[in-house]
C-alpha cells in the first residue's frame, strides 16, 4: 500500500512542497488511509462511533469535508492540528499520519473527495486488454496485463527460467512432486519446447496427483483435521471427505457445483453418495467433548466458527469480527453476521452432546458409512462380474471391509437463531433473525419461505443477483498466488476495507470473469495461469527488479520458496525411493518422536506408528492432530487447522534444520538414498556424484559442488571403520543432498 | 498478512525478510545480511532483534517465569480466606449469586456451600493468609504479590487456558511467550526464546494443547519451543544413531558449503538466513543437552529443589527454569497438570501441593539469591479458579469457576508483601479492584518495558494485542 502511495507522490527538493504526481485514486489511495486510521471510531460500527461521525461513507463524510475547499474542511484543519486535543487520529492511539499521507488526503479534498464502492464489491468488469510494447514475450492475454505493468515501472519480465527449473517447478505446482529425471531431459531435449511445456502441462493436469497437490491448499482453508481440538482432542470420522475433495480436483468439478455439494449437498435432489461425503464440509469445525461443556454455549461457538470459515473461503472476508459489535471497517452488520449463522442452524450437531465420549474415534452424528469412489467403482465392476467365483466374492469382501464412517450434514428442524448482543451467549433479549446475506450485498433473488443453506450456496456462486463475482475473485486471486508465490492482492484473505487492494486490478477482474465465464472450470484457470510466459520467468531477481520491485508486487520474476511442508516430506521420500503413492484412503500415521501425544487425554494417546508401507505415504496423509501436529509438518508451518488458512508462513527456523537433519523419516529416506547411488550409480565416485544429483536435483553437479561433496565422503570415511564406511559415507552425501537449499525450494 | 511495519519502503528488506525467515542470529551476521542505515532495531548482544523502539518504557523485568496450575487451583484452598464460606458450609448456596452464571459440571444441581477445606494462618512481617496446603509458600509471604479478585471469561480448561495464554478463546491467536520475543527479541542465540516444561501429578490431568504456546499469526519463529524430559529434551535434537558430533559437523559444513555456493549464482538472502539456521541449529544440539544436564549442579541446589535429574518432576522444570532464566531465555512457562478437583480436593491438594509448594520456594529462592529475581517476573496461577459451591465426585470437591480467583507474582518491579483486590464474602465474584486476564497482559507487558496499547500486529486489518480490544489496564497498585 505504501509502496503505491510512494510511486504517486513526487517530492521537491527546491520547495521543500510534496507533490502529487497522479490522480488520486480512491481505493487505492484514501480507503485505506482512512481505514487504517479512522474507521475504528468514524466508521461503519454505529456503536462505538465518535462524534456521530462517519467517514466511511460519502454522505457522512461531508460533515467535515468541504470539497475544494481545504480551509473550510475540519477534516483537514484535524489531521494537521498541532494541539494533542484537536488533532486526528488522537496521538494517545498510537496512529499517525505522515506528511505524505496528509498531502494525499489534501489533494483528495481538492480535488473534490469522490468515494467509490469498495474495490470487492463491485461486480468484476471485462477489462480491455491493455497495449504493450514488446509483443513478442507475450504468449496469452495474462501476460499483456503484466508487461504493461512492468513497461509502465521501466521494468523488464525476468528471462524465461531454464528447462530444469521449469519443468521442477510445474511438476511441483501441480502434482506437488519432483519430475522424474526422464521427465527434465525428455523436455529439454524436445525442439519444439512450446508444445513439449503444453504436453507436460495436460499431462500433469490429468494426473491423480493434480488433485492431491490442490487439496492441500483447499483442506488449509476449509480446515480439515483428523481430530476435534478441542479439549480431549480425540480422533473424529471424516477422511472420506479429504477422498471427495481430491476427486472433485481431479474430476474437474466445476467451483459452483463444488461449493454447492460441500454447503448444502444434502439438499440436493437425490443427493448422491459423493454429495452426502461433500456436505462434511460443514461438520469440520472443531467441537468439544470436555465434560461440563454447555451446549448452548458450544452451539453460539459453532455457529462462529462456521461463519467465520465461510466468509474467509467463499467470501475473502472478516464477518466473524461483527460477532460482537458491528465491523470496524466494513459495512457487516452483527445482525448480518447472525443471519448468515442462521442459514446453518438446521445443521443435526447436537448429538455430540449426548454421545459424544472419550472413546476413539469419538462419535459425532449423523454419520454414514461409505467406499471411496474408487472402491465404489471397483465394487460395481465385480460385483457385475457372472459367474462370480469365491476369488470374486473375496475381492469383494475385501472392498467392503474399507468402508469408513464419515461425517455428514442432515438438515432437521431449525434452531432459533438470535443475535447475541455483544455475543453474549447466556443473553436471550437479541432479536430473532432469519437466514439472509448481508444487508449491504443485497438480497437472496426468487427464494420462497425460509432460506436455505443451498440458496447461500446458489448465492455465493450467482454473478448475475449473488455475490459470484466476489467469490470468483477469491478464488483466482488464490490460484494465482498458489502458482505465483503471491496474490495480485497479497491480502488473501481480507478484500475488505483493511485489505490491500489488487496491484493489478484489471488483471484479477479479467481472471473472475474468465473463471465463471468458463463455468467456474478449475484446470481451465490453471492451465491458463501456468501456460503464460509471465509463469515460465525465472525466478532470479536481478538488480532492476530488486530495486524497482523488491517484493514482486509487479511479478517482474517468479517467486521462489521453501516447498510446503508436505512437498518436503514427499520428495525427500521420492528422492530416497521410499514414496508410496497411494491414493485416498485411512490417515496413515509416520514416524513421530515417542511420547509426543503425553498431553492429551480423554483418553490417554498413544501414538501406534505405521510400520508397514503406510509409513511412507504422502503428506497430505498424513494423520492431522489439531493440538499436536506431526511436529516435522509444524516445524514446516503447515496449520494446525484451527482456523481457515490462506496464506502458509514459509519460516526458516533452527527447528526445520533440525527436522531434515535428524528426523528418522529423512534419515530413512537419505539411507535409501543413499544405497540407491551405490548400487545404480556405477562404480566411481565421479558416476555416483552424478547419478545423486540427477536424481535428486535434476541436473549435473558442478566442479565446485563435486569437491564439497567428495570432502564430506573423506571425512565421513575416517569416522567410521569397516564395511559400513562406505554406506556411511554416501548416506552424508545424500543428508547434505536432502538438507540443501536447492532441494527445498521451489525456484 | 504482513505488518505494516514491514511495507515500509526501505525497510522492506530487513523486516519483510525478518518476518518471513523464522530465525534468530547474531547482531553480527544481521549486520552483515541487511546492510546499514535502515533505522536501528533493538540489538540484543547475542540472539535476535526485536521491534524497533522497542521495549518503549522503563524496563523492570527482563525475562518472564509464568508457573501455570493446569487444572484451576482452588482459590478457596490456596489464598482467599472467607469465615462466610465456614458459617454456610453445607448450607444451600444463596442464589443470589449464582443466578444467570454460567456453571460447568454442577449445571442443573442442587448447589450447596462447601466451608474451606484447610486453615489459613498470617506469614511474614506482611502478615499474608497463606492457606496450610502451602507452608513454603507462606516462607515467601513477604517476596510475593497476591492478587484475590482475578477474573476470566472462559469457564472450561481448553478455552480458559487458550485465553489466558492468548487473551481470546478463538484459535489462532499468539501466546504471550511469543508476543513478548517477537517485540523483546531474544536475548540467547544457543537457545529458543520461549522454553514450555509440563509435569503432572495429582488429579487424572487435563490435557493441555501445543496452542497454548504458538505463534499464532506471528512468525513461525516465536513458538514455545517445548522441552522433554524423557527421550530428546528437543525434537530432533540428537544426530541420527551412529552419526558422531563431527560427522554431523561435516554434514551442516557440505549443507553450508553448498548453500554459500549455490548463492553465488541466484543471489537469495533467504538461503543466507538458512546457513545461520543450521548453525543454529547445530549450536543448539549442544547447548540444549547441555542445558538439560544438571549434574553439575551441587548437591544442595538438588536438595533445595527437591529434583532428581531427569525424572521430568515439577521440581526439576523449576531448576531447569533457573538455569534457561541464567542463559537468557525471554518467556519460560511451567505446567503443573492436576490442579482440576471436581472431588476429593484435601488429597488432591495434599498430592499437587506437595510436588510444587516446595520446588516453587526453591526457584524464588534461588533467583533471589543469584540476583535474577529483581529482573525476573515470576507468575503463580491457574487458567480460573474453583467454585465456593460443593461438588462431590469421590470426597468433596469444587466445579470450575472463573468469576473469582487468586494468582501471585513476584520479583521483576512487584511489590513483594504486597496483597491486591478480594471476592465477595463468599469468594464467588472478584468485586474489589477486579483484575481481569487483559489487565495482567498488560501490566506484565508494562514491566517488561512494553505499552501495550500500541503493541500491535496486523492481522485481517485489525491490529491485534495481546491485551485485545477492551480496555485493559496496568495494575499499578502492585508495581514497586
Amino acid at each position: 500500500m505504501v509502496n503505491l502511495i510512494s510511486r504517486v507522490l513526487l517530492i521537491s527538493l527546491f520547495t521543500g512542497c510534496i507533490c502529487i504526481a497522479d490522480e488520486v485514486d480512491f481505493n487505492r489511495d484514501i480507503r485505506p488511509l482512512l481505514s487504517q486510521n479512522c474507521f475504528a471510531c468514524h466508521g461503519p460500527d454505529q456503536h462505538e462511533r465518535k462524534g456521530k461521525l462517519r467517514l466511511d461513507t460519502m454522505q457522512g463524510s461531508r460533515k467535515v469535508i468541504e470539497k475544494g475547499d481545504l480551509s473550510s474542511s475540519e477534516l483537514i484543519a484535524r489531521i494537521m492540528s498541532d494541539d494533542p486535543e484537536e488533532r486526528m487520529p488522537p496521538p494517545e492511539g498510537g496512529k499517525k499520519l505522515d506528511a505524505k499521507q496528509v498531502e494525499l488526503l489534501r489533494s483528495w479534498v481538492l480535488s473534490g473527495a469522490e468515494y467509490e464502492e469498495p474495490w470487492a464489491y463491485v461486480a468484476p468488469s471485462r477489462p480491455p486488454l491493455p497495449s504493450v510494447k514488446d509483443r513478442k514475450w507475450v504468449s496469452n492475454w495474462i501476460d499483456s496485463f503484466i508487461l504493461s505493468a512492468l513497461e509502465e515501472e521501466g521494468l523488464k519480465p525476468a528471462p524465461d527460467a531454464d528447462p530444469v527449473t521449469l519443468v521442477r517447478r510445474l511438476h511441483f505446482d501441480l502434482t506437488g512432486l519432483p519430475p522424474g529425471p526422464e521427465v527434465v531431459e525428455s523436455y529439454s531435449r524436445n525442439t519444439d519446447k512450446e508444445a513439449g511445456y503444453e504436453q507436460l502441462v495436460d499431462q500433469l493436469l490429468g494426473s491423480p496427483h493434480f488433485g492431491e497437490r490442490m487439496a492441500v491448499y483447499w483442506l488449509d482453508l476449509v480446515r480439515f483435521a483428523d481430530t476435534v481440538g478441542y479439549h480431549g482432542d480425540q480422533d473424529h470420522n471424516i477422511t472420506p471427505y479429504r477422498d471427495y475433495v481430491i476427486d472433485a480436483f481431479n474430476l474437474n468439478l466445476p467451483f459452483d457445483r463444488f461449493t454447492r455439494e460441500q454447503l448444502a449437498g444434502d439438499l440436493l435432489e437425490n443427493p448422491t453418495i459423493d454429495q452426502q461425503v461433500a456436505t462434511g464440509y460443514n461438520r469440520l469445525l472443531q467441537t468439544s467433548h470436555e465434560g461440563g461443556v454447555q451446549a448452548k454455549e458450544y452451539l453460539a461457538i459453532y455457529a462462529a466458527d462456521r461463519i467465520r470459515n465461510l466468509s474467509a473461503v467463499w467470501m475473502g472476508g472478516t464477518l466473524g469480527c461483527a460477532q460482537c459489535h458491528d465491523h470496524k471497517y466494513d459495512p457487516y452488520t452483527t445482525r448480518d453476521f447472525y443471519a448468515m449463522s442462521a442459514f446453518f442452524a438446521d445443521i443435526d450437531e447436537v448429538e455430540h452432546f449426548r454421545v459424544g465420549s472419550n472413546s476413539l474415534p469419538t462419535r459425532r452424528p449423523p454419520e454414514i458409512k461409505v467406499l471411496s469412489r474408487r472402491d465404489r467403482e471397483m465394487l460395481a465392476g465385480l460385483e457385475a462380474m457372472k459367474p462370480r467365483s469365491g476369488d470374486i466374492e473375496k475381492q469383494i469382501a475385501k472392498v467392503k471391509s474399507r468402508e469408513r464412517f464419515t461425517m455428514v450434514t442432515r438438515s432437521i428442524k431449525p434452531r432459533v437463531t438470535r443475535v447475541l448482543p455483544r455475543g453474549n451467549w447466556l443473553d436471550e433479549s437479541g432479536e430473532i433473525v432469519e437466514p439472509a446475506v448481508p444487508v449491504f450485498m443485497g438480497k437472496l433473488a426468487g427464494v420462497k419461505g425460509r432460506a436455505t443453506r443451498l440458496d447461500l450456496a446458489n448465492w455465493l456462486t450467482d454473478v448475475e443477483n449473488g455475490s459470484g463475482g466476489l467469490t470468483a475473485r477469491v478464488f483466482v486471486n488464490r490460484l494465482w498466488y498458489l502458482f505465483f508465490g503471491e496474490g495480485i492482492s497479497r491480502s488473501l484473505d481480507d478484500f475488505g476495507g483493511q485489505g490491500l487492494p489488487p496491484g493489478n486490478p484489471g488483471l484479477l477482474d479479467r481472471l473472475a470473469v474468465e473463471f465463471y465465464g468458463a463455468k467456474w472450470n478449475i484446470k481451465h484457470m490453471v492451465k491458463l495461469l501456468v501456460m503464460s510466459r509471465a509463469y515460465r520467468q525465472g525466478s532470479i531477481a536481478t538488480g532492476d527488479s530488486m530495486r524497482v520491485d523488491p517484493l514482486n508486487r509487479f511479478f517482474s520474476r517468479q517467486s521462489r520458496y521453501r516447498l510446503p511442508a508436505e512437498m518436503i516430506r514427499d520428495n525427500a521420500l521420492a528422492v530416497g525411493g521410499l514414496l508410496v503413492l497411494d491414493y485416498g484412503g485411512p490417515s496413515s500415521k509416520p514416524f513421530q518422536p515417542p511420547g509426543y501425544y503425553r498431553h492429551l487425554n480423554f483418553p490417554q494417546r498413544k501414538y501406534k506408528q505405521h510400520t508397514d508401507s503406510r509409513q511412507y505415504r504422502r503428506g497430505l496423509y498424513v494423520h492431522w492432530q489439531r493440538q499436536f501436529l506431526h511436529p516435522m509438518l509444524k516445524a514446516m508451518d503447515a496449520p494446525s487447522r484451527e482456523e481457515c488458512t490462506a496464506r502458509r508462513p514459509r519460516s526458516n527456523t533452527p527447528t526445520a534444520a533440525m527436522v531434515l537433519l535428524n528426523d528418522p523419516s529423512f534419515v530413512d529416506a537419505a539411507r535409501s538414498f543413499a544405497k540407491r547411488i551405490i548400487s545404480e550409480g556405477g562404480n566411481t565416485v565421479e558416476s555416483r556424484l552424478k547419478y545423486a544429483y540427477r536424481i535428486a536435483l535434476s541436473r549435473q553437479p558442478e566442479a565446485e559442488e563435486q569437491r564439497i561433496l567428495k570432502k564430506l565422503l573423506v571425512t565421513t570415511r575416517e569416522e567410521v571403520e569397516g564395511e559400513d564406511a562406505q554406506l556411511a559415507a554416501w548416506h552424508a552425501v545424500a543428508r547434505a543432498l536432502l538438507n540443501c537449499s536447492e532441494i527445498n525450494t521451489r525456484n | 498478512m504482513r505488518n505494516p511495519h514491514t511495507d515500509i519502503p526501505g525497510c522492506i528488506n530487513r523486516r519483510a525478510f525478518l518476518g518471513q525467515s523464522g530465525i534468530g542470529f547474531g547482531a553480527a551476521a544481521l549486520g552483515s545480511l541487511l546492510g546499514d542505515g535502515l533505522g536501528a532495531p533493538a540489538r540484543s548482544k547475542e540472539g535476535y532483534p526485536g521491534l524497533p523502539g522497542y521495549p518503549n518504557l522503563p524496563v523492570r523485568a527482563k525475562r518472564v517465569i509464568f508457573l501455570c496450575m493446569a487444572g484451576g487451583p482452588s482459590h478457596l484452598e490456596t489464598f482467599d480466606f472467607k469465615p462466610k464460606l465456614n458459617e454456610l458450609n453445607g448450607k444451600p448456596m444463596p442464589e443470589s449469586f449464582t443466578k444467570g452464571q454460567p456453571i460447568a459440571q454442577l449445571q442443573g444441581q442442587n448447589l450447596k456451600v462447601q466451608g474451606h477445606l484447610t486453615g489459613f494462618q498470617r506469614h511474614g512481617k506482611s502478615g499474608q493468609l497463606i492457606s496450610d496446603f502451602l507452608p513454603w509458600t507462606s516462607k515467601m509471604a513477604d517476596d510475593i504479590c497476591i492478587v484475590r479478585s482475578m477474573l476470566t471469561e472462559q469457564i472450561n480448561h481448553d478455552p480458559a487456558h487458550t485465553f489466558m495464554n492468548t487473551g481470546t478463546a478463538i484459535s489462532g491467536r499468539p501466546s504471550m511467550g511469543s508476543w513478548i520475543n517477537y517485540g523483546l527479541g531474544s536475548e540467547t542465540e544457543n537457545l529458543p526464546g520461549f522454553v514450555v516444561m509440563t509435569s503432572v501429578g495429582g488429579r487424572n490431568p487435563q490435557p493441555i494443547a501445543s496452542r497454548q504456546w504458538s505463534a499464532g499469526f506471528l512468525p513461525s519463529r516465536f513458538q514455545g519451543v517445548e522441552f522433554n524430559s524423557t527421550g530428546d529434551p528437543v525434537h530432533y535434537v540428537s544426530n541420527p544413531g551412529g552419526v558422531t558430533r563431527r560427522g554431523q559437523r561435516s554434514v551442516v559444513d557440505a549443507v553450508q558449503d553448498l548453500d554459500r555456493y549455490r548463492n553465488k549464482k541466484v543471489n537469495n538472502p533467504e538461503i543466507e538466513t538458512r546457513i545461520a539456521a543450521y548453525e543454529m541449529a547445530f549450536r543448539m544440539q549442544a547447548s540444549v543437552p547441555e542445558l538439560v544436564d544438571v549434574s553439575g549442579e551441587p548437591q544442595h541446589i538438588l536438595d533445595m529443589y527437591g529434583a532428581k535429574p531427569g525424572d521430568g518432576s515439577y521440581a526439576s522444570n523449576c531448576l531447569l527454569a533457573r538455569r534457561l532464566a541464567e542463559r537468557g531465555v525471554r518467556f519460560i512457562q511451567l505446567y503443573h497438570r492436576g490442579w482440576d478437583h471436581h472431588g476429593d480436593l484435601k488429597r488432591y491438594m495434599d498430592i499437587c501441593c506437595g510436588l510444587t509448594d516446595k520446588p516453587t520456594w526453591a526457584l524464588l529462592t534461588d533467583l533471589k539469591q543469584r540476583g535474577l529475581l529483581e529482573d525476573t517476573l515470576v507468575i503463580w496461577g491457574g487458567e480460573f479458579g474453583r467454585t465456593p459451591m460443593y461438588q462431590g465426585k469421590g470426597g468433596p470437591g469444587r466445579d470450575h469457576h472463573m468469576k473469582g480467583f487468586s494468582m501471585w507474582m513476584a520479583g521483576g518491579g512487584i511489590k513483594g508483601g504486597a496483597n491486591h483486590g478480594a471476592t465477595d464474602e463468599l469468594g464467588y465474584h472478584s468485586v474489589q479492584d477486579v483484575v481481569h486476564v487483559r489487565d495482567l497482559h498488560a501490566t506484565m507487558l508494562h514491566l517488561l518495558g512494553i505499552d501495550h496499547n500500541r503493541f500491535t500486529y496486523q492481522f485481517q486489518g485489525l491490529d491485534a494485542r495481546l491485551t485485545g480490544v477492551e480496555d485493559a489496564r496496568v495494575v499499578k497498585e502492585i508495581i514497586a
